[in-house]
């Protein structure tokens, strides 16, 4: 089974990197980018075929590995 | 006493911390991360460097290595345990101390000499230094202590808050914050005072050719013969 898992920064935590992007692409011309926040994509195959035990797993490793659950958020999808 | 210096794959400033405790009267020992137990040490530190390539987050996956579950049960009979740089990433990763180290305001792996006002604290280290300056190296990209605002109180109150970044004459302002670090924290502790986070290094502050002798004041326990101080 096959999940896809975002993780952002949580509202209102400063994303130095997002702020750098927009920046260089301001620099490119482009002033209408209101705002760029940086997460991270996930595709992650879980050998495990009863749907709600795989979606268990992946919602345990986003918790406790993937993500830092003080700044960051975790979304899940299938 | 006996320093266990713990090594990730990936930490680059173990040879240093071997140095400097070393030369300070220390009998340091290296600690592999796959290592079973810390062994006979009296003091365990985490030394800066690149643990896993810094790969996800700096110390996220280091948090996860054997020993780690080992230095957590030694940190809870109350004995000292200091993570230095990425050593403090993996503590605060690992849930040792409160808080979480992000990128840098201003995006830049930064590396120069910084000023540190340590403050009145619970930490076991910095019993006879409190109100001191004391000038030692950062060298990081994500160096920038951040918790939410109910954690900070509570961190305040409990004198969990060890180093701010100051001026040369102890003033903690914002053109002393090098990284962008909430309320210009620098380094930290648990509540029981025994464990010590912080981003400066002051294991390259402890010979007069690197420039500060500081870094001695912090290390220079490791001369004692066992741990005694509470």
């Amino acid at each position: 089974m096959r999940f896809v898992v975002l993780v952002k920064l949580k509202q209102g935590i400063l994303d130095p990197q997002g702020k750098a992007i927009k920046k260089v692409i301001e620099r490119r011309g482009e002033d209408r980018i209101k705002d760029i926040r940086v997460g991270k994509y996930f595709e992650i195959e879980v050998e495990e075929s009863n749907k709600i035990e795989a979606q268990k797993i992946v919602e345990k490793v986003a918790k406790d590995t993937l993500s830092n659950p003080i700044i960051e958020t975790v979304d899940i999808i299938q | 006493m006996k320093v266990g210096i713990v090594v990730f794959p990936g930490t680059n400033c173990d040879r240093d911390v071997f140095w400097s405790v070393k030369l300070l009267g220390g009998e340091p020992i290296y600690i592999w991360h796959e290592e079973e137990d810390v062994r006979d040490v009296d003091c365990i530190i985490l030394p800066g460097g690149f643990s896993y390539g810094d790969y996800l987050r700096p110390g996220g996956l280091a948090k996860f290595s054997k020993i780690m579950d080992k230095v957590a049960l030694f940190a809870d009979e109350g004995k000292p345990v200091i993570g230095i740089c990425n050593g403090f990433q993996i503590l605060c990763e690992s849930g040792l101390l409160p808080g979480v180290l992000m990128k840098n305001e201003n995006m830049r792996f930064i590396c120069r000499d910084i000023y540190v006002k340590v403050e009145e604290s619970r930490c076991v280290f910095t019993k006879d230094i409190e109100g001191k300056v004391l000038k030692m190296p950062i060298a990081h990209k994500e160096g920038n202590f951040w918790c939410d605002d109910e954690t900070y109180e509570r961190m305040k109150e409990n004198g969990q808050i060890v180093f701010r970044y100051s001026t040369s004459s102890g003033e903690v302002k914002d053109e002393a914050n090098p990284n962008g670090s909430l309320h210009n924290i620098a380094g930290v502790c648990n509540t029981k005072g025994n464990i010590l986070g912080m981003m400066p290094h002051p294991e390259r502050a402890c010979e007069k050719l690197l420039g500060s002798l500081d870094g001695r004041k912090i290390l220079n326990f490791v001369k004692e013969k066992r741990w005694a101080r509470r």
